[in-house]
Parts: structure tokens; C-alpha cells; sequence
């Protein structure tokens, strides 16, 4: 039964893939064409694709809009549905490492570590190690804390996460976060659930209703740390973006990005394939009632740029890759890639 | 593959930073370094701050900084302080290469005492560090490390193999080169509790090793002499009854 109503669907994904494929060297020709000279097309002329479908550039922001708008509440759940759960495992387990790895500074020696958030044992967040700062000469000078952006960042998961790490990880109470989102519909929901963690009106976190294309209300060269988790893939101009996260950081300040990638097992992808494909729309449409919602998310994971092809467009963007450029999670259902804005020696 | 062929050579080769490892060794040709340019300006500038940081990512931060980087260009580093220990064991590879016995000196000497040699050479180049070396070796059992740990070992008693004059095409070039990596491994180890000046203590400690491994080696040639010299009576011996064989 289960199998003949999973058939048609998989039947039907695999022939739009076939029926995509020209638009999809289309999108990317344009691609090239707009970073030699970006003037030159009018935006209804250009198009980028939205899961399979190819759209108008302008119109990409809007079904996207309207995707998130409706599984803004549901959109935990569907990360469970999405990465068979594991994606609790990236978040919650601490990588096995010697205690003065995640050795703290002098001045919260008192402090007893079980003191620390469960929370903060977050790979994604780990890895990163936000709020680390220089051993202090003298004690009269507070150590500067991160400025961090979250793109993207809509219900706050990864946020927070970045603060309680920053403060009880690494004591830094001045580092500060902007959860940025271009979803008011997400965002509200990050405010909502602030309002149950301590930075609930605090300084330390701001929120910002933005186009990561266009970050023109934060300055050039401010950022510490720039996030996006799960986010990147349903932008409409990505290495825009990529140039513009260039832009805001620092001169050695981070790009990180955690996203769904190419699975890298082909039996592996083949079974998460089929999952993705057959289950995630059938479960969209019967817990949230919402198919086509659910349809574009899996249809984009398929869409965004493996490995190897978005850490090239990190790298065209500027940025200086640690080693081979990503870390694959779970076989490579998700990656985390990195950038280092290099500092331009005079 | 057929097109990667028609392109030219240089373009065919992969670049100096692309190559981590390679598989052959020439001496017209340096070997590549495992870090790029900006990791190992940083890895350079952090050195000086080990003997009082260690083997930790504060040293590395103070590296990056050194080199205006801010703290977050830790993650310049995914193999965290490791990164230390790795560009350490690396350069003082390296740095065997400008080593007396090899150049000029060592003219008359035997590949044993050279070998000998260059080990103690290499040996006194973690002196700096030697109160921090128990961190270094703490963190390279970690799964994540121990493949470059080893693969970093193996290197080096190859190298002073190599470096000594050795040319043996042999088993013994297994032999050899496992041999000297448990020497070294465990001199290096006894070398982190040496408190005795210029590390004599450590030094007579080598010669015991190289001396055991001499004896031993003596041994399982004269074992072996004795296996076989059996077995071929043995065989004779059933030749001798029309056995055929």
C-alpha cells in the first residue's frame, strides 16, 4: 500500500530532475554573466530555480517567503523529518576532545564546568568556539567579545546556542549576537522563544529583518562571526550573498555555513534519497497539511551545490579555506563549510 | 581523462598546496609543505609562545594575532592545537636536512653513527619545548590525529634513514625503519621526565636502546641463520631417503 503511493512521487521527482536539467546550466550561465557585469540583465530577464521548477529571480524571494511563513512553527519538526533526527546528534554531541581543548580562561576556574548549558554542546557551535579572546595582560582590561550575525537565524536555535557558548564556555559576557532573517513571520518566532532564555531584552542580542543579499544597514569589516545554518540554499543569488558575508566581516573574521550537502555513500544517498523524496512531502502534507511547502524544501536540499562546488564559490567569494574547505556530518547529509576573511597585508 | 591528458604539464600537475602528501621522494624537488602560506605564517608566529601557552589554541590565537588576525581565526584550524604539534614535528623534519653529520662532517662515518646522530639531533630540536611536550603527546592518540601522528613518524626515521646514506631495497628497510620510529618514540618519551643537564640522562638512554636493538637484532639474524640451517639438514636429510622434494 505504503509502496504505491510512494511510487508515482519518486517516479514523478526523478523526471522533473531530467526535465531540469538545461534551465539548470541556464541559471547557471547567468550566474557568471552576473558576477563579469551585474548591470547588464534586468532582474525579470534572470532566473534561478525554486526546488525544480526554474523562476523569475524576483519571484524566487516570494515562493520562499511563503514556504517558510507556512512551516515557521513546524520547522524543528521538519528539521527531525529531514535529517532522520540526526540533526540533534550534530547539535547535541560534544566531540570526543582532552579537557584542555576546551580550556578555559583563568577567571572562570571557579566556576564548575557542569555550571555550562547542555546546550552549548553543539558540534556546529563547538567547532566554531565563539568568544575565545587573547589572554589578558593585565586584569583591568576586559578581553573585546565576538560581534556575531546569524543569517538566517529566524527561531534563534543556533543563536543562542553561539551566546551560551560564548559565556559559558569561553566567559565572555560582551559577546553579542543579531539574529538576521528577510521572514518576519521567522523571526517573531526567534522572539518569542528569546523571551524564555536570559537574553530576553538584553543588548547582547538584536534582532534584524534583512536580505542577506543586502546587508546595508550593518558596516563593512564588523563582524566576528558570520552564521548561517540550513539557510543558504534558499537564497536566490548565493554568491551575492557570499560576497556581501565578505563584506560585513572583519579582516580574519569567520563565514560559517551548516547545510544539507551531497551524501556521499551512494548507497547511503540512495536510501536518503528515497526518503527524502517519498516520505518528507507525504509527512508535510499529513502533520502540517502542507505538501508543496514541504516538497520545495527537499526539492532544494537536491538543488544546492555539493561539496566540492560551494566551497569553490567560498572561495571566488574571497574567502581563505581551512583545509579541505568542509566537514562532512552523517556521511554528508549536512557539511559545514568555512571561510577566514584574510587580512590584506599593506 | 582522456581530455586531463591533452592539457599541459603544468596544468596537469596538481599545485604545491593541493599536494598534501607524495607518494615518492626526489632531491631536485623539495617536498611540498602540508600548510599553505597563511597557516604557516600563523603556525610560525605562534611557535615562540609555546614554551609558556603550550600546545594549546591560545598559543594559536596569539600566533594569529601576531599576524593581525583576530581570535576567530582560530578556525583557520580545524585540527585545533594539533595544528601546533603537526608544524613542529614537520619543521624539525625539515630542519635534519641542514644538519651537520649530513653535510660536510660526515664524510668517513659509518650509516650507524649517523644514524645515531641525526636521531640525537633531532631529539635536542624539542629542547624548547620539552616541559610542554607531554600536551603534544596527549593530544596525537586522539583518533582525529593519530594518522598524521604516525604518518609524521614514519616520515621522520625515513628521513634520517635516508639522510644517513642508507639504500637498502631489502626486508631491512621495514626493519630499519620500524626499528628506529619505537627508539625514537620511546626516547622522546623518557626525554619529557629528563631533569638531568643536557638531557644526558635521555642521551644514555638512546645508546641503550640502539645498543638492545643491535643485540637483537644480532639475535634474530642468528636465530634465523639457525632455523634455516636446520631446515636445509632436515630437507637433505629426507632427500637422502628418496623422499622427493
Amino acid at each position: 500500500m505504503a509502496s504505491r503511493t510512494l511510487r508515482p512521487l519518486l517516479n514523478r521527482s526523478r523526471f522533473q530532475c531530467l526535465h531540469t536539467q538545461t534551465p539548470r546550466y541556464l541559471s547557471k550561465s547567468t550566474k557568471h554573466h552576473s558576477a563579469e557585469a551585474p548591470n547588464q540583465s534586468t532582474p525579470h530577464e534572470r532566473t534561478t530555480h525554486f526546488g525544480f521548477e526554474t523562476v523569475a529571480e524576483a519571484e524566487k524571494e516570494a515562493r520562499v517567503a511563503g514556504v517558510f511563513s507556512n512551516v515557521a512553527e513546524s520547522y524543528d519538526a521538519m528539521n527531525d523529518f529531514m535529517s532522520l533526527g540526526i540533526h540533534r546528534l550534530w547539535k547535541y554531541i560534544f566531540p570526543f576532545s582532552p579537557p584542555f581543548l576546551t580550556e578555559r580562561p583563568k577567571e572562570c576556574e571557579g566556576r564548575s564546568r557542569t555550571k555550562a548549558n547542555p546546550q552549548t554542546r553543539d558540534h556546529f557551535v563547538h567547532s566554531i568556539n565563539p568568544g575565545t579572546s587573547l589572554p589578558t595582560t593585565s586584569p583591568s582590561t576586559e578581553p573585546q567579545g565576538w560581534k556575531m550575525l546569524d543569517i538566517a537565524g529566524g527561531t534563534g536555535d543556533i543563536a543562542f546556542r553561539l551566546l551560551d557558548h560564548a559565556t559559558h564556555i569561553n566567559a565572555s559576557p560582551s559577546s553579542t549576537i543579531t539574529i538576521s532573517d528577510i521572514n518576519p513571520s521567522m523571526l517573531s518566532e526567534g522572539r518569542k522563544r528569546s523571551l524564555s532564555t536570559s537574553y530576553a531584552h538584553s543588548p547582547r542580542l538584536s534582532f534584524l529583518l534583512a536580505n542577506a543579499e543586502n546587508l546595508h544597514t550593518v558596516p563593512s569589516s564588523s563582524i566576528d562571526l558570520y552564521t548561517v545554518a540550513f539557510g543558504i540554499r534558499n537564497f536566490t543569488d548565493k554568491p551575492k550573498a557570499l560576497r556581501e558575508a565578505y563584506r560585513v566581516l572583519k579582516p580574519g573574521g569567520v563565514f560559517a555555513c551548516l547545510e544539507f550537502s551531497g551524501v556521499t555513500n551512494p548507497l547511503l544517498d540512495a536510501m536518503y534519497k528515497r526518503w527524502s523524496f517519498g516520505a518528507i512531502p507525504l509527512i508535510g502534507q499529513l502533520v502540517a497539511g502542507d505538501r508543496a511547502s514541504y516538497q520545495y524544501l527537499v526539492e532544494s536540499i537536491e538543488r544546492f551545490p555539493k561539496q566540492e562546488e560551494f566551497r569553490d564559490m567560498i572561495k571566488e567569494a574571497g574567502f581563505h579555506v581551512p583545509g579541505k574547505g568542509w566537514e562532512d556530518l552523517t556521511g554528508g547529509i549536512a557539511a559545514i563549510h568555512k571561510g577566514i576573511k584574510p587580512v590584506e597585508k599593506a | 581523462m582522456a581530455t586531463k591528458r591533452l592539457l599541459p604539464l603544468s596544468l596537469r600537475l596538481p599545485k604545491p598546496s593541493s599536494l598534501i602528501s607524495r607518494k615518492y621522494h626526489t632531491p631536485s624537488q623539495p617536498s611540498p609543505s602540508p600548510f599553505p602560506a597563511l597557516e604557516t605564517a600563523i603556525l610560525t608566529s605562534s611557535l615562540p609562545h609555546i614554551p609558556e601557552h603550550g600546545f594549546t589554541p591560545t598559543t594559536l590565537r596569539l600566533g594569529a594575532h601576531a599576524q593581525g588576525y583576530i581570535p576567530a581565526s582560530q578556525n583557520l584550524f580545524p585540527q585545533g592545537a594539533f595544528a601546533l604539534v603537526h608544524f613542529h614535528l614537520w619543521r624539525q623534519r625539515e630542519a635534519l636536512k641542514s644538519c651537520v653529520v649530513v653535510k660536510d662532517a660526515g664524510k668517513g662515518v659509518g650509516v650507524g653513527r649517523k644514524v645515531k646522530e641525526l636521531t640525537w639531533e633531532r631529539l635536542l630540536g624539542n629542547r624548547e619545548v620539552i616541559h610542554r611536550w607531554q600536551e603534544a603527546l596527549a593530544l596525537t592518540p586522539l583518533p582525529s590525529n593519530l594518522p598524521t601522528a604516525l604518518q609524521e613518524l614514519h616520515a621522520l626515521s625515513d628521513e634520517i634513514w635516508y639522510l644517513a646514506g642508507d639504500t637498502s631495497v631489502d626486508t631491512s628497510w621495514y626493519t630499519k625503519r620500524a626499528t628506529l620510529s619505537t627508539i625514537y618514540a620511546a626516547t622522546e618519551l623518557f626525554m619529557t621526565t629528563d631533569k638531568s643537564s643536557d638531557f644526558k640522562d635521555t642521551s644514555q638512554f638512546l645508546d641503550r636502546r640502539f645498543e638492545d636493538s643491535r643485540v637483537l637484532g644480532e639475535m634474530v639474524g642468528s636465530v634465523g641463520e639457525w632455523v634455516g640451517y636446520n631446515a636445509r639438514a632436515g630437507l637433505n636429510v629426507l632427500r637422502s631417503r628418496g623422499v622427493r622434494i
